[in-house]
């Protein structure tokens, strides 16, 4: 059964993958790109869908899927115009498809009326057209009933299995006949045409298989054998009579042994009526003189017979039977008199169907499918070998580096290809954004539906790569911003209007790489954020004291403030009892950071700052009393003395360092973790770092040790989470550091400071 | 003996694979008709399965591609497919299509299947 499971896991990942490329097809078709590779290429997922869905039964995906399928197969051939109502059937066609698989994933059944409507209107569009249609069409309507049998797996049906012409008359008969209890006994008459063997159909292996039913004979009539001057190699002279004698045999079951070369013979199947039918039986040796020796042309009345066994063994030792390349011009026998009823048929309409070169599968680069346990193993081995490296490097003090100039090098080699490893690795890991982008754009379509508003997104950077763990974290708090920013930022048309904006307000998606971060940004064109509503609100819910006043940077904040919600009546679009908390817990759940900056009248952007990596950070150590902690390096502007900072006082009474002319806020990290520090004040550091949207703060710690590259390990995985620590590292001697969360120091500083 | 699947579904061809395996058939894969096409110009393959809808080259141009090239003209080739429409399998036949297998398919019908196409 766990196989069945495997299937089923691989199963629903490749759905996840086939909807998303639904998304992204009808993202391009609705932008007017309707051409037949993509119409292609949705109909191929849908088929997909369905076909693995059939393997595992699940009944209601499957008979919901063969009726849209049914539609996009109309669509592709051009039987249906795809129009815009069309359109928009097919997106919710493909969101109750992802139900169905969800439910299917979940093993749930949503009932027979779920999607009703839809399949109604896919039978309404697709009947319409059953007038005009080709002969296809008869499978169309054939096809639910196809479907809603219990997918117990089937054989075809045999259709008029035994051959049309020659066999009519036999078909007749086994009707009128009642089904042979005594020993049946049947005729079989088999010529086939060279199409048969083009096919590498073999008719040793028909005769096996009947053989299977009953006993056998088999005679060969070689009559039509001429002589070697006139012998094409790859012609066809051999036709068969057989006899079977089986109590069990039926026409149907005879039939399906010559399935796949219907119409490729000629073929009569009959019933005796019990007489003796045992033709005089030739010797072996006289066919094999036959076979062996063809200018000794056979005479009519030559008619060998051989037994099922004595014939295999001479088909087998002999091959002008089983050798007849699609190529080679057949002789066809005169007593074929059937027509060739498969013609090279359809060959344009298979040139149709050819999928284009920029099929995104075509591109020619070779991949294979890799379990991520199998990568995060690799990561993690990586990242150990990262801080051995780093270890050994630091354990090279000046004495040894004079004296071991070769191990000396060795070690730096060893650093860049450790760090070319690295990178090689995150390789694997990274992925373009596009796999998220390609999801907002039917959400901002849908929302704007929603909402009565005018609104268009613009995507930039979508090739922009990320871990994919950072990628599958991404999704929730991206919906979630461009919901915030249609729901409550951009305004309704009449507003726009009348302030003087275009009508259609705008939602600009971006991501970008700058230095060790991905910067994913939600920009809108909407009102900006209603800060006296903010302020009003997060004084109502206590979140900030009544007796403080944030700055405009910090009101804007407060709506990643937890349990803040401004929406004075819950929409059905970003009322979903989450708030924009949500975002932030997520976003730094993968080590990232928001920052929000709002302009009132002019909208709003929300900027996502994203660690490139998840698992491998450059840091800066440092002393705090008697911990080593570590620092970010991307988050570090500069160090200072602190005999040589210039520090001052807040009107409110906190530390300030002067730089430059700017002030900054002082956090003593020795004050803040509570440790007590032993060293002097002037002998001590400033750390000043950059959090989100630029705003600086000074650390001050007791010893700068250096840079090197830590291994991130979880504190809410190992541990719980402590504000102000954002994890914790192994270092190269054995000690345990914590990681500095320059982010939350701020953030917290400013409101405690404020509050206090 | 030595089975080519071609499908562009993964679970097919993780199902395939399995049942095939089993059966005691040594499998190979192809996601594609042209990958298939890559396959055969270097393995030799005793029977191939192969879907029909499949995207850079569809399942009937693989079929036309591999009898064209002389080479594998008494390879067995059997069409994969859920479409069960005449149509379909006339189409796969015309193009030198041996037989063919009904998706979903049950195993130990798969298997007699390839026992009637192989020796």
């Amino acid at each position: 059964m766990s196989d069945l499971d495997d299937f089923k896991a691989t199963y629903f990942d490749e759905c996840t993958e086939l909807l998303t490329e639904l998304e992204e097809q009808f993202a391009a078709i609705e932008a007017g790109e309707r051409t037949p590779d993509r119409l292609n290429a949705v109909f191929r997922a849908i088929h997909s869908i369905k076909g693995g869905g059939g393997a595992f039964g699940f009944s209601e995906l499957v008979a919901f899927a063969h009726a849209y399928e049914t539609l996009l197969d109309h669509v592709r051939d051009g039987r249906i115009e795809l129009s815009d109502p069309v359109t928009v059937l097919c997106i919710r066609a493909n969101d109750l498809v992802a139900d169905f698989v969800n439910a299917a994933k979940a093993g749930t059944k949503l009932g027979a009326a779920y999607g009703a409507d839809e399949r109604a209107q896919f039978d309404a569009l697709t009947s319409g057209n059953a007038a005009e249609s080709r002969p296809t069409g008869e499978d169309d309507a054939r096809g639910d009933d196809e479907f809603d049998i219990d997918f117990v797996p089937v054989m075809v049906n045999l259709e008029g299995a035994a051959a049309e012409e020659p066999a009519a008359a036999a078909d007749d008969q086994f009707t009128a006949m009642p089904l042979a209890v005594e020993k049946g006994q049947w005729e079989i008459r088999f010529a086939p045409h060279s199409e048969l063997y083009a096919r590498a159909n073999d008719p040793l292996l028909l005769f096996r298989e009947l053989a299977n039913l009953g006993e056998l004979t088999v005679v060969a009539k070689l009559t039509e054998i001429p002589p070697l001057a006139d012998f094409e190699p790859f012609g066809v002279y051999c036709t068969w009579e057989l006899t079977l004698v089986s109590p069990t045999a039926t026409a149907e079951s005879i039939a399906e042994v010559f399935e796949f070369v219907e119409g490729n013979c000629d073929l009569s199947i009959a019933q005796l009526a019990g007489r003796s039918h045992r033709p005089s039986e030739p010797t072996l040796a006289d066919l094999a003189q036959l076979v062996t020796l063809p200018e000794k042309t056979p005479t009519v009345d030559e008619t060998p017979t051989l037994s099922f066994a004595e014939l295999a063994e001479t088909v087998k030792k002999d091959a002008p039977v089983r050798v007849a390349p699609a190529a080679a011009t057949p002789v066809a026998a005169p007593k074929l008199v059937v027509p060739d009823p498969a013609p090279s048929m359809a060959s344009e309409e298979i040139d149709d169907r050819r999928s284009g070169p920029e099929d995104r599968r075509g591109a020619g680069v070779q991949s294979i499918r890799v379990d991520l346990d199998k990568v995060d193993r690799v990561v993690n081995m990586v990242g150990e070998l990262v801080i051995t490296q780093s270890m050994l490097s630091q354990q090279m003090d000046d004495t040894l580096r004079a004296r071991y100039q070769e191990l000396v090098r060795g070690l730096e080699v060893l650093a860049q290809t450790t760090r070319g490893l690295q990178d090689a690795v995150m390789a694997i890991r990274a992925q373009p954004v596009k796999s998220v982008f390609s999801r907002m754009p039917r959400l901002v379509r849908e929302l704007a539906t929603k909402t009565g508003k005018k609104i268009k997104l613009e995507t930039i950077g979508e090739a922009t790569e990320i871990d994919k763990t950072v990628i599958e974290q991404l999704s929730d708090p991206l919906t979630h911003m461009i919901r915030n920013s249609a729901d409550h930022g951009i305004e309704v048309p009449e507003k726009r209007r009348s302030l003087g904006k275009p009508e259609i307000g705008t939602i600009r998606l971006s991501a970008e790489q700058a230095g060790g971060n991905i910067l994913i940004t939600v920009e809108d064109d909407g009102g900006g954020i209603n800060r006296e509503r903010v302020l009003e609100v997060a004084r109502d819910k206590g979140i900030v004291a009544i007796d403080v006043t944030p700055t405009d940077e910090q009101i804007d904040q407060l709506i990643f403030a937890p349990g803040f919600s401004t929406a004075e009546q819950v929409s059905d679009i970003s009322g979903r009892g989450v708030g924009m908390d949500v975002v932030l817990s997520n976003i730094k759940k993968i080590g990232g950071s928001v920052h929000v900056k709002s302009k009132t009248g002019q909208g709003t952007r929300m900027t996502l700052r994203l660690p490139l990596t998840l698992a491998v950070l450059d840091v800066m150590l440092v002393k705090v009393g008697p911990s080593p902690y570590v620092i970010p390096l991307s988050s570090i502007v500069e160090t200072i003395q602190c005999s040589r900072a210039d520090f001052g006082r807040a009107p409110s009474g906190a530390k300030v360092l002067r730089v430059r002319g700017e002030y900054v806020q002082v956090v003593d990290l020795a004050e803040r973790f509570e440790l007590t520090g032993d060293a002097e004040l002037a002998n001590r550091f400033v750390v000043l770092c950059e959090a989100e949207g630029g705003i600086k703060i000074a650390l001050i710690v007791d010893d700068i040790i250096g840079q090197q590259q830590v291994v991130i390990k979880s504190l809410e995985e190992n541990f719980e989470s402590i504000e102000g620590i954002a994890g914790g590292t192994i270092l190269g001697d054995g000690n345990v550091a914590l990681i500095v969360d320059v982010q939350g120091l701020k953030a917290n500083n400013s409101l405690h400071k404020n509050a206090a | 003996m030595r089975v080519l699947t071609v499908d562009d579904s993964r679970t097919i061809l993780a199902m395939l694979h399995h049942t095939l395996s089993n059966a005691g058939f040594e499998v190979l894969q192809a996601e594609d008709g042209q990958k298939g096409l890559d396959v055969l110009a270097t393995a030799n393959v005793d029977v191939v399965i192969t879907d029909i809808n499949m995207p850079v080259m569809d399942g009937i141009e693989f079929i036309k591609k591999v009898r064209a090239s002389g080479e594998h003209n008494s390879l067995p080739i059997l069409i994969l497919t859920t479409e069960t429409s005449q149509d379909k399998r006339d189409q796969g036949r015309a193009a030198g299509g041996t037989g063919w297998i009904v998706k979903p398919f049950d195993p130990e019908k798969l298997i007699s299947v390839i026992h009637r196409v192989v020796h």
